[in-house]
């Protein structure tokens, strides 16, 4: 077995390291030196981390963000899929109702990525993450973040370049945090995905039922189904929190 | 009991008592009425598949919670979430299946989880220390050198070393090992138990494992099966229970007084039961008690 890290040999090589002189601690020595190769030999930071530490995110969260495999997984597909969206919406949305396809399927997008983004099925690490003090809630809060700004960035880039500016272009914001507050709420009760794929059910019936009662494609975008998403935004991060014990246990199936 | 009432300090070894732990998975009882105290050393779980050995490994993880019954980790209870952080600040913990992203590198599955666990939390350089601890743990498993490379373009062996890091980030006073030695080679099972070995000290160390090779080098062994704890002893005492019952003979036995046997490579047969009349016995090992134990 390889691998021992150890000071790099003095320049010129023949010439040894001078042994501590006394009463200075070997063990001390040994420590500076192991400090000064982890600087030297241990992978620096990458661009994404340093670029979110210049935004002021504390180092100890841009690892978790950056450094979590699911994450990534789930951004790649939530980040298609809002590419997907926007350019078929770019083509058509000369009406209102065009928007329908677009307001319809961003809120999906974050929902989606943080379904993704915690649990067995997604973190190859969830397991061992489990036993570490980071608390459950915190780290699938982190991730939702992360997915949510995420999406909200790209989905908003998307909502311009459909080119029918009104306040109707961004009615899926709301929506959007609606749905991952009330999947997050969810996967306190169901896996991370089947809370996804419930909450995403539940918006489209959610979205129909609004449409047949009252005539409207887009009932569900008005004033009303903003307040109502809104509370379902704090309805969901209430819920979640007061059963933030689940996220720190390990699913039975597992 | 909460936080307040824990007595034993982080440094020394973790106590842990189990009380009538009882952990149903489905309508299947995975582990049942499971009693245990250890302060210090190297015990080993050891028991056939289904036994319950990695239940009892994630109670005490806190992953899981036991359904009736009590886990206490000096003296902090996991059902408040409070105790429950605290323990986790105490426990490394390498799971059966440690799911190393494979696209990320060495280093950075390692420091993800000592992010985790605030390792270099305090000092006035976290980060820093972090990364030397992060190092300083590849270095023990021999990896150091393999540090920016993708965890893909690992051995399985290598993978478990990794994983070995994760888990003794953060110098845990309870070490939890579910089947450390999986995938590894004579090399660095020899490796393992001498950071094992050092860490004893230190550190409580609860390991489940298949080879009774790997449980005779600890100081207890736990044997479980259907759930339960059928044997808790020193190596000493398991292989005791073999003692005079096994023995060696040139011909395939007959199967009347003979729990067990296989063939040696010396051609001879192993045999475990009631030795016939002036039969050869030997002397007995782990693996002889062991068998014994779960073939009555």
């Amino acid at each position: 077995m390889s691998g021992d890290l150890r000071p790099p040999p003095p320049p010129g090589g023949s010439v040894g390291p001078p042994g501590p002189p006394p009463g200075v601690d070997p063990y001390r020595i040994e420590r500076n030196w192991m400090a000064i190769s982890a600087e030297l030999f241990a992978p620096q930071p990458s661009r994404v981390e340093r670029w979110l530490r210049r935004l002021s995110v504390p180092p100890s969260v841009t690892r978790l963000m950056v450094a979590t495999p699911a994450l990534r997984r789930a951004w790649f597909l939530a980040l298609a899929l809002v590419v997907f969206i926007g350019l078929a919406a770019a083509d058509r949305s000369q009406t209102r109702e065009d928007l329908l396809t677009l307001l319809v399927l961003a809120p999906l997008v974050p929902v989606l990525g943080v379904s993704m983004a915690y649990g067995t099925g997604s973190d190859p690490a969830h397991e061992i993450s489990l036993a570490t003090p980071l608390s459950g809630f915190r780290l699938v809060m982190i991730r939702s973040a992360t997915v949510v700004a995420c999406s909200v960035v790209v989905l908003a880039a998307a909502s311009l370049l459909t080119g029918a500016v009104s306040t109707m272009t961004f009615g899926w914001l709301l929506p959007s945090l609606g749905l991952t507050a009330g999947s997050l709420a969810l996967m306190t009760f169901t896996t991370p995905r089947r809370a996804g794929a419930i909450a995403a059910i539940g918006w489209v019936a959610a979205v129909i039922v609004a449409r047949n009662t009252s005539g409207d494609p887009l009932a569900a975008f008005t004033a009303t189904g903003q307040v109502a998403m809104a509370l379902a935004t704090g309805i969901g991060l209430v819920t979640a929190y007061q059963r933030r014990d689940r996220f720190d246990l390990l699913a039975e199936s597992t | 009991m909460t936080g307040a009432a824990a007595t034993v300090p982080i440094g020394n070894p973790a106590q842990v008592m189990v009380f009538g732990a009882t952990r149903r998975l489905g309508d299947t009882e995975a582990m049942t009425s499971v009693d245990l105290s250890a302060q210090g050393g190297l015990i080993t779980v050891l028991g056939p598949n289904g036994a319950g050995k990695s239940t009892l490994l994630r109670c005490l993880a806190t992953v899981w919670l036991p359904d009736s019954g009590s886990v206490l980790i000096d003296g902090l209870d996991p059902r408040h979430e409070s105790d429950r952080t605290e323990i986790r600040r105490r426990v490394g913990y390498l799971p059966q299946n440690s799911g190393l992203a494979e696209s990320a590198t060495v280093f950075d599955v390692v420091d993800y989880l000592a992010v985790m666990k605030s390792v270099g939390r305090g000092s006035t350089h976290p980060e820093r220390w972090r990364r030397l601890e992060v190092m300083e743990l590849l270095g023990l498993v021999g990896l150091a050198d393999r540090a920016t490379d993708k965890v893909g373009s690992l051995s399985g062996g290598m993978r478990q070393r990794v994983a070995l890091a994760q888990a003794l980030l953060g110098q845990p006073s309870l070490l939890l090992l579910d089947e450390p030695c999986s995938g590894l080679d004579p090399e660095e099972r020899s490796r393992l138990r001498s950071i094992l070995g050092e860490r004893r000290r230190r550190a409580t160390i609860i390991q489940s494992t298949h080879l009774t090779e790997q449980a005779a080098f600890g100081d207890r062994i736990l044997v479980m099966a259907s759930g339960m704890i059928r044997f808790d002893g020193s190596p000493a005492r398991l292989a005791g229970l073999a003692d005079g019952k096994a023995w060696s003979q040139p011909n395939q036995p007959a199967a009347d007084a003979t729990r067990t046997y296989w063939m040696t490579t010396d051609g001879h047969y192993r045999c475990l039961g009631s030795p016939p009349p002036g039969a050869k016995t030997v002397e007995p090992t782990v693996e002889d008690g062991y068998l014994l134990l779960l073939n009555p």
